[in-house]
C-alpha cells in the first residue's frame, strides 16, 4: 500500500484523471448555474434558498480543485474537498434512490438525456471517492508545479 | 493530524476563492442568484421562446375579457366555413407576415392561435413564427376549433 501511495506515476495519472474530469464537468455548471440549482433542488433535500447558493459556489470549487490537482498545488486540500463533495453527492443520490425519485443526476452534465440517477451512479461516485482519498493519502510530490519550480531554481543556482 | 490540518487550510483557501469567484461571476453575468427575474421557461435551449399551450377554459376566459386577438391557422376555406368570432385567418400554408394584418399590430398584443383540434400542428408552428416576428405573448389553444364548437361558444362565417 505504501508503495502504491508513493508511486509518482500512479499519483500523477490519478491527478490528471480527476483533475480533467472536474475541470470539464464544472464548465457547464459555471455557465448555467440556474440549471444546476434546478438539478440540486430536484433532490428535495435542501431549503429553497440553498440550491442557488450551492450552484454558485460548487462549480467553481470543482474547477479550482481540478486545476489544483492538475498543477499539483494544494493536492491534499483539493483531494479532501473533492472527497467531501463526492460523499455528499453520493449520499444525495442514494437518498434519492431510496425515496424513489425519478430525477436526472445533474452530476457531470445538466443534460437530462444523460440519464436518471441509479445505483450505477453510486458505484461510479464511490470509485471517484476512492481515487480522491487515495490522492489525499498519497505522498508522491513529483510532477507538481512546486517540484518543478524547486528543480529549476536549484539548477539555476548551480554554477555552470 | 498535522497533515489533516494542512489539508484543511488548503481546502478553506480553495473554498474562499471559489465562493468569491462564483459570486463575482454570477453578479457580472447576472446569472443564478443575481438573475433579474426567475425565468419560468429556460432562457436558452429547447424550451426557450416556446409559446404556451392553454386549455379550453383559459381560451374562453380570454375571449370573454376581449384582451386577446384570435388567430386561425387553418386553410382559408375552413376559416370561411366557420371560425371563432372575431378571429383573423392566417393560414400557415401561405404565411406571409409582410402582407398579413398582424404586421401593424403591437408586439405585446396577446395572441391566441388555434387550428382544427388537438391533433393539428399548424397552430404551434404559426405561434413559433409569430414569436420570431417579435410577438411576446402568444398562446396556443390546445383543443382548437373543435373544442370551441363543442362548447357552443360564439362562431361566425365569412360570406
Amino acid at each position: 500500500m505504501k508503495a502504491l501511495l508513493s508511486n509518482s506515476h500512479l499519483v500523477l495519472l490519478t491527478r490528471v484523471f480527476l483533475g480533467l474530469l472536474f475541470v470539464i464537468s464544472s464548465l457547464e455548471k459555471i455557465v448555467d448555474p440556474a440549471s444546476f440549482a434546478h438539478s440540486i433542488s430536484n433532490y428535495k433535500l435542501l431549503p429553497t434558498w440553498l440550491p442557488m447558493t450551492a450552484a454558485t459556489i460548487l462549480p467553481w470549487l470543482e474547477l479550482f480543485c481540478g486545476f489544483a490537482l492538475l498543477s499539483g498545488i494544494f493536492i491534499r486540500g483539493s483531494a479532501l474537498l473533492l472527497s467531501a463533495m463526492l460523499i455528499a453527492f453520493t449520499l444525495a443520490v442514494i437518498s434519492g434512490l431510496l425515496r424513489g425519485l425519478d430525477i436526472s443526476c445533474g452530476c457531470f452534465t445538466q443534460d437530462p438525456a444523460a440519464g436518471k440517477i441509479g445505483w450505477m451512479k453510486v458505484l461510479q461516485n464511490s470509485s471517484l471517492i476512492v481515487l480522491s482519498l487515495f490522492l489525499y493519502h498519497s505522498n508522491a510530490n513529483r510532477f507538481t508545479l512546486f517540484s518543478y519550480v524547486e528543480r529549476t531554481s536549484r539548477e539555476d543556482g548551480q554554477p555552470s | 493530524m498535522n497533515r489533516f490540518r494542512e489539508a484543511l487550510r488548503e481546502a478553506s483557501t480553495l473554498l474562499v476563492v471559489a465562493a468569491a469567484m462564483g459570486f463575482i461571476y454570477t453578479a457580472a453575468t447576472e446569472k443564478g442568484v443575481f438573475a433579474r427575474t426567475v425565468p419560468t421557461v429556460p432562457a436558452t435551449g429547447p424550451g426557450a421562446n416556446t409559446p404556451q399551450m392553454i386549455s379550453g377554459d383559459e381560451v374562453w376566459s380570454l375571449f370573454q375579457t376581449g384582451s386577446a386577438l384570435f388567430i386561425d391557422s387553418r386553410h382559408d376555406f375552413d376559416f370561411k366555413a366557420g371560425h371563432i368570432k372575431g378571429a383573423v385567418n392566417l393560414p400557415l400554408k401561405d404565411f406571409d407576415f409582410a402582407k398579413s394584418p398582424l404586421k401593424d399590430v403591437l408586439r405585446d398584443q396577446l395572441l391566441v392561435v388555434y387550428c382544427d383540434g388537438a391533433e393539428c400542428n399548424s397552430s404551434i408552428e404559426l405561434a413559433v413564427e409569430l414569436m420570431k416576428k417579435g410577438f411576446k405573448n402568444v398562446r396556443i389553444s390546445f383543443g382548437g376549433w373543435r373544442e370551441w364548437v363543442e362548447a357552443n361558444h360564439p362562431t361566425e362565417k365569412t360570406p
